[in-house]
């Protein structure tokens, strides 16, 4: 277990991380992510297992930089992706936080999201549950940032698309 | 409705340059209904690829039409499909979507199937008191028709069928072309994707060849293209869309009977293809031309529900229609066996990139099939325009690149990317019109003759 100001301090980034997702800060929330932060959604295999090597099986998402998140932002504000125009309202709820110290400074968190997603254009609402672990490290300025996350969508039986606010 | 019903919702005047289809083709429920039963029911419906039965007792369940069905690989090594419902009172009888099992035991009243779907027990049939008449039945889950044609398997609810060849065609070409990549043929990147959107299945068989809409709709992925580029960011994923240019690049499709129809074009950056990484043995071993085939993009629809996608990384595509105006897409990445680790991780992050509905293209295709169904919900226009592109160019029979891959289609045409030809369409419609009311003509006369 992690002492209480750990706890405090990494829950209070995933919170904001999903506040920054709520209220389209995206620059923000790419900001909470280091140079060559993982950002992995892995798919499930029949057998029921999710898949667990992302340069040998497929990934719903997997990004490796900063950059490729980024590109993932320029495309839902570009306005110019019907998939998001608008973009999703969303309302993205992290529970269950449970922190762990891990290698050289590094925080193991867990938690639950419950994403609520509104399609404005279609008047449609989808929730999106998944088991997150984020790893968290200080960055160069010494604030905590994320290393890692990994998302394991529960349902995975996708209505229309996903992207990587909406869940 | 009748079968002139059926043929009225194809306008088709190529003396009078017209070509058009009723919108109510996406929208009425007994149309669907027909083509379920005339052709999901009544002709080959793809099932998977043989990989997915690795060894004997392997099996995946799937769908041809309405009907769920297993694909399994029995004791004695033969691949079989069977209809997924059991004899005695219709329960599922396997739940998984793939697995391994000698047995299949129905959970409701328990009565036993073995991995050729032949009844082996009857939970307590000696103290039943059955009749004689029941004893006398056929209790094994009913065998469906299987074809394959170099692993790619096929499922016929009705035994009275062509052979797979034969209804494939020249079609089959292009499943060499993906399958003779490597020596060893195809397989399946692990981790399928399932997603399902509110349109009716015609959406997704007309997109998945249909060359127009890409700079309309994937706007935000060419964006994303030109930006990386101009970056040369080793951190991003190259795409062989780079250096897209809409009037550079030659675009060509070819129509086939039963429905099928093949997209291809030049890949505008080759060398971001994983078999570029290989070619000069991929050449030597198939030769020169059949190599280059396989650099270019190709998009191919095997009628009624499955598509090949060679674009960005090579998708299979199987569409299962769930109801008129609701289809399931159940994806994967295919890929050559044995390619190097550089070129497999290459194709992956390719896929992911553009596939997936949570790529940079998928969801707006997607987008728009629910676009068009939600804009078809009346007749206050009755027909699509959508069908006249290329239709002044389009020539009957082979051209120069038809002849190249040896093969004959029905029609072939090509040009510019910006052509955005739409006489692809054109088999397809033609075969659905004919196959759903040849069926409803010959179900009249069964009944007729059932009447006397
Ligand atoms: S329904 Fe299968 S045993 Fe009764
Ligand atoms: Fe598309």
């Amino acid at each position: 277990m992690a002492d209480d100001a750990a706890v405090k301090s990494a829950s209070e980034l995933l919170y904001r991380e999903a506040l920054y997702l709520d209220t389209h800060a995206w620059k923000d929330w790419l900001d909470l992510f280091q140079e060559d932060a993982v950002f992995w959604v892995p798919t499930w295999k029949d057998d029921g297992e999710p898949t667990s090597d992302p340069q040998a099986e497929l990934s719903l998402i997997y990004c490796s930089s900063r950059d490729q998140l980024k590109e993932r932002i320029d495309r839902v504000a570009s306005g110019r992706s019907i998939a998001s125009l608008p973009p999703m309202r969303t309302a993205h709820t992290v529970s269950n936080v449970l922190v762990e110290e891990a290698e050289a400074q590094a925080l193991r968190v867990k938690s639950v999201a419950t994403t609520h997603v509104y399609n404005i254009k279609k008047r449609e609402q989808n929730v999106f549950f998944s088991l997150q672990e984020h790893l968290l490290r200080p960055g160069q300025d010494g604030r905590l940032a994320i290393a890692s996350k990994k998302l394991l969508l529960l349902n995975d039986y996708i209505p229309r698309m996903i992207d990587f606010y909406t869940i | 409705m009748t079968p002139q019903d059926i043929e009225a919702l194809v306008d088709d005047r190529p003396a009078d340059g017209m070509f058009r289809v009723h919108r109510s083709a996406v929208r009425e429920k007994a149309i669907f209904d027909l083509e379920m039963e005339h052709i999901f029911e009544s002709s080959w419906v793809f099932l998977g690829l043989d990989c997915q039965l690795p060894e004997k007792h392997t099996y995946f369940s799937t769908y041809i039409g309405r009907q769920p069905v297993v694909v399994s690989r029995t004791a004695d090594d033969k691949i079989v499909c069977f209809v997924n419902s059991c004899t005695h009172r219709g329960a599922v009888v396997c739940h998984r979507d793939s697995g391994k099992a000698r047995h299949h035991a129905c959970q409701y009243h328990g009565w036993v199937f073995d991995s050729a779907g032949r009844c082996v027990d009857i939970k307590g049939q000696k103290e039943g008191a059955y009749t004689d008449a029941f004893l006398r039945e056929d209790h094994d889950l009913r065998k469906v028709r299987v074809g394959n044609y170099r692993g790619f398997l096929f499922g016929s609810l009705k035994e009275d069928v062509p052979p797979i060849e034969e209804h494939l065609g020249d079609i089959k070409t292009f499943l060499d072309l993906m399958f003779d990549q490597s020596p060893d043929g195809l397989e399946i990147v692990p981790g399928p994707v399932r997603f399902t959107y509110k349109g009716n299945w015609k959406l997704q068989i007309e997109n998945g060849t249909d060359p127009y809409h890409f700079t309309s709709t994937h706007t935000s992925y060419i964006q994303i293209l030109t930006k990386r580029t101009k970056s040369n960011s080793a951190a991003l994923t190259s795409s062989i869309y780079q250096k897209f240019d809409e009037n550079s690049i030659l675009r060509g499709a070819f129509t086939f009977p039963n429905g099928h129809a093949a997209l291809w074009g030049e890949t505008p950056s080759s060398e971001s293809r994983p078999i570029a990484l290989n070619f000069d043995a991929v050449a030597k071993r198939v030769g020169g031309p059949r190599a280059r085939w396989m650099l270019h993009t190709r998009n191919v629809s095997v009628f009624p529900n499955v598509q090949f996608a060679e674009n960005a990384a090579l998708q299979m595509r199987i569409i299962r229609p769930i109801d008129v105006d609701r289809t399931e897409m159940v994806t994967y990445c295919l890929a050559p066996r044995g390619e190097s680790r550089e070129a497999r991780v290459a194709r992956i992050r390719q896929y992911e990139d553009f596939f997936n509905p949570s790529g940079f293209a998928t969801p707006d295709d997607t987008t728009a099939y629910e676009d068009c169904q939600d804009g078809n919900r009346n007749d206050a226009l009755e027909w699509h325009q959508g069908y006249m592109r290329g239709m002044a160019a389009v020539r009957p029979g082979a051209d120069e690149f038809a002849r190249e891959l040896g093969i004959t289609p029905l029609t072939s045409i090509y040009g510019p990317f910006s052509l955005g030809d739409e006489t692809v369409f054109h088999q397809t419609y033609r075969y659905w019109r004919d196959k759903i009311a040849s069926g409803m003509r010959a179900k009249r006369c069964q009944r007729e003759l059932e009447g006397v």
